[in-house]
């Protein structure tokens, strides 16, 4: 029987004995709200109403745009009119038959509808507890209170989402804080200065936006770019023509305008630090997002760096938490430090998380790594001239009859593009080859991967929940393998890919894990998921 | 470090199979009856393929370019690449495929073109599920999936009583571990780890 089975039995019959304030309280939720967090707890409450607003406002621009393209038939729009209807009632009767409860053990949220649901999360099972706050927040004076609890199933979703008063919210979020760490939340993030390992500026902000996202994504984003200019430029002073240009020129927004533009302003404000055990971050600028957790709640540590964020010498800081979903949509990896400079980015490493920071002695790949890595290399090349043989032939016959610089280029442009491409690859190889490590230290281990975009995974044995090595037919030829090391992540359940390695070397992984069970090492209170 | 001991032999376990045959370190093989659900399962992806391939070729005939010619070759030459594959594959994954168990860990090595060695100790098991399809069912087949919280592993093809004791003896595994926790005394537990 688990611990929310347990309780349940309890809770019910705490429940049946609400009081008549309590009743009362459910069924004025403005009062509790006005009256601050200490009249909430232990008391049956009901959300903001507000939270009816944020559920139906998904909705409304879908149906407007229908409503306003059947126009003409009044009947079709009438209908989804009462649709809307419906859905805002829906979302009422939601609001309005849901009772939360905030006691000394959990949380109770107990829905009394057609589906109906009693939904128990016991503190104990709580990773985090966060705030976000959106437009529709911010107009009505709310918070959405977002608690997680520690699951690799339903990872990127919140176990519930309950929006208060702001003030009632972050004294809700502080009192169950003070329950899960040992000092109060109130201490750390009032309206006290706190001391903070590095400041991040808005300029810092906007480069990470700009050289955070990933060279693929930016070099196919540019990509699109370039042709939708050509396009422009080939289709100038003809009728029509252009559209394959609008179309890049949108796909160049969504792949690159759009993720920079999302990131600057949801790293806006930027805010990290330590306290004690707990990490807190604060950040954004439309919605804010407010969220800390415990260091023994981090399973891996990534040191990232870009090609562009390389050249500039600087490097951020992610971490695998689980428990931490917003629901937003938001990437659920917390980054503990935005681009900065590489020394900043040590400095704070070592600050907020020196459980993850040991003197590495890496091991380099072995020559039978680079035998493989040759063959894969010349085995893509191979088919990516195969599939580029009959478009390049096919322009070249097309541009033949070009004339100016597209009849110049045009010809040769696919045969040039295939030929850099095969070199880039042999290239990528051989950086590849060279910076690739493996690292096994006493508690933790590390892999350094990417030619490209690289990063340095630091992991601790007693997060490693299984070990997979795998020898493809190349790789048996040449005596080596590679790893995935799967650990509970913020996504829920995930992998990690070594480079090369002798078979024993990976196996070692698996057999520190082995051994730090059977001799003690391995504390499973301080790793209990 | 204690195996795995069986109950009961099948076609090609031996009666104590923690032991296996000299030299195996304890790894137990499928039953040959894996093959034919292997075989009848790669055989309806192949009438899949083969009707994907069949309705393209039809499809494609009265185009001329020089390119479908070539998009013609590679419809004839996948199926039969395919076939090869159907046809080869199955064996090898039955010669290949090994599970132990023992006390502390549960270690699978499978594959047939990559080969794949999976580690997965028994503190980090969080679910044992037996699963059967149909095809499956009609063998007396079945999977054992081992959940993590970092994945799942699976152990293939076991006879049904032998996936239910696989089951049985990871949950019991389980429960022992859980038991001595809650047994212990809390400063021993620190003590061991401390040291």
């Amino acid at each position: 029987m688990t611990g929310r089975d347990r309780e349940t039995p309890a809770r019910s019959s705490a429940a049946r004995e609400q009081s008549t304030d309590d009743r009362a309280a459910a069924d004025h939720p403005g009062t509790a709200s006005r009256t601050g967090e200490m009249e909430i707890w232990g008391k049956r409450v009901r959300c903001h109403p507000g939270i009816i607003v944020e559920k139906t406002l998904p909705f409304a621009p879908i149906l407007f745009i229908l409503i306003i393209t059947l126009v003409g038939r009044p009947a079709a729009a009438a209908a989804l009119a009462v649709l809307f209807i419906a859905v805002v009632f829906i979302n009422y009767r939601i609001w309005s038959r849901t009772t939360i409860q905030f006691d000394d053990t959990g949380v109770v949220v107990e829905r009394d509808t057609v589906f109906k649901r009693k939904k128990t999360i016991p503190y104990s099972k709580v990773a985090s507890v966060n705030i976000n706050r959106g437009i529709t927040n911010r107009l009505l004076g709310t918070s959405s209170l977002l608690i997680n609890i520690n699951s690799g199933s339903g990872a990127t979703v919140p176990e519930a989402v309950l929006t208060f008063e702001q003030d009632t919210a972050e004294s809700i979020r502080s009192r169950i804080l003070h329950r899960l760490y040992t000092h109060s939340e109130d201490q750390d993030e009032g309206d006290e200065p706190v001391e903070m390992p590095a400041l991040f500026s808005p300029l810092d902000v906007i480069l990470h936006g700009l050289f955070s996202v990933s060279t693929y994504q930016t070099v196919s984003g540019l990509f699109f770019l370039v042709y939708s200019v050509f396009q422009f430029y080939v289709s100038a002073g003809t009728d029509g023509g252009s559209a394959g240009a609008v179309v890049s020129l949108l796909i160049f927004a969504a792949l690159l305008v759009g993720p920079i533009i999302s990131q600057i302003f949801y790293y806006y404000n930027y805010r990290v630090y330590r306290r004690g055990d707990t990490i807190y971050l604060q950040h954004g600028l439309i919605r804010s997002y407010r969220t800390s957790f415990d260091v023994s709640r981090i399973n891996a540590v990534r040191v990232k760096s870009t090609l562009a964020a390389r050249l500039m010498h600087r490097s951020c800081i992610e971490a695998e938490v689980v428990g931490l979903a917003s629901g937003k949509g938001q990437s659920l990896r917390p980054v503990l430090c935005l681009l900065k400079d590489d020394a900043t980015q040590q400095t704070l490493l070592r600050e907020l998380v020196p459980e993850f920071v040991y003197d590495r002695k890496p091991e380099k790949q072995p020559e039978g790594a680079a035998r493989v890595l040759l063959i894969e290399a010349g085995a893509a090349s191979l088919a990516l001239a195969l599939v580029m043989i009959y478009p390049s032939i096919y322009l070249y016959r097309r541009a033949m009859t070009a004339t100016g610089i597209a009849g110049l280029t045009m010809p040769y442009m696919l045969p040039v593009i295939t030929v850099s491409l095969i070199l880039a690859i042999f290239y990528a190889v051989y950086v590849l080859y060279r910076i690739t490590d493996l690292d096994l230290g006493e508690n933790l281990f590390s892999f350094v991967n990417g030619a490209v975009d690289r990063e340095t995974v630091t992991m601790n044995y007693d997060r490693v929940q299984m070990v997979v090595t795998a020898k493809g037919p190349i790789a048996r030829l040449f005596n080596v393998a590679r790893s995935n090391i799967y650990l509970l992540s913020s996504i829920g359940g995930s992998s990690i890919t070594s480079g090369y390695f002798h078979e024993r070397d990976l196996n070692a992984i698996g057999e520190i894990v082995m051994e730090r069970i059977a001799s003690g090492d391995y504390d499973y209170r301080k790793n209990s998921l | 470090m204690a195996l795995f001991t069986g109950q009961r032999g099948t076609e090609d376990t031996a009666p104590d199979p923690s032991s296996g045959a000299p030299g195996t370190d304890g790894y137990r093989r499928l039953n040959r009856r894996c093959m034919i659900s292997i075989y009848i399962n790669y055989g309806i992806w192949y009438a899949i393929l083969l009707a994907i391939c069949a309705f393209l070729t039809t499809f494609s005939q009265n185009l001329s370019d020089p390119y479908y010619e070539i998009a013609r070759l590679a419809l004839l030459g996948v199926p039969a690449a395919v076939l090869v594959y159907v046809v080869v594959a199955p064996p090898v994954f039955y010669t290949r495929y090994r599970y132990r168990i023992t006390d502390d860990r549960v270690e699978v090595r499978r594959g047939v073109l990559v080969i794949r060695h999976t580690l997965v100790p028994i503190e980090r098991v969080h679910q044992v599920e037996i699963t059967r399809g149909p095809i499956k069912n009609l063998l007396g087949l079945a999977d054992v999936a081992i959940t993590t919280a970092g994945g799942v592993a699976t152990i293939n093809y076991l006879e049904l009583e032998e996936a239910e004791r696989v089951a049985e003896l990871l949950n019991k595994l389980i429960g022992e571990m859980l038991r001595e926790r809650l047994q212990a005394p809390a400063s021993s537990v620190t003590g061991s780890a401390d040291e």
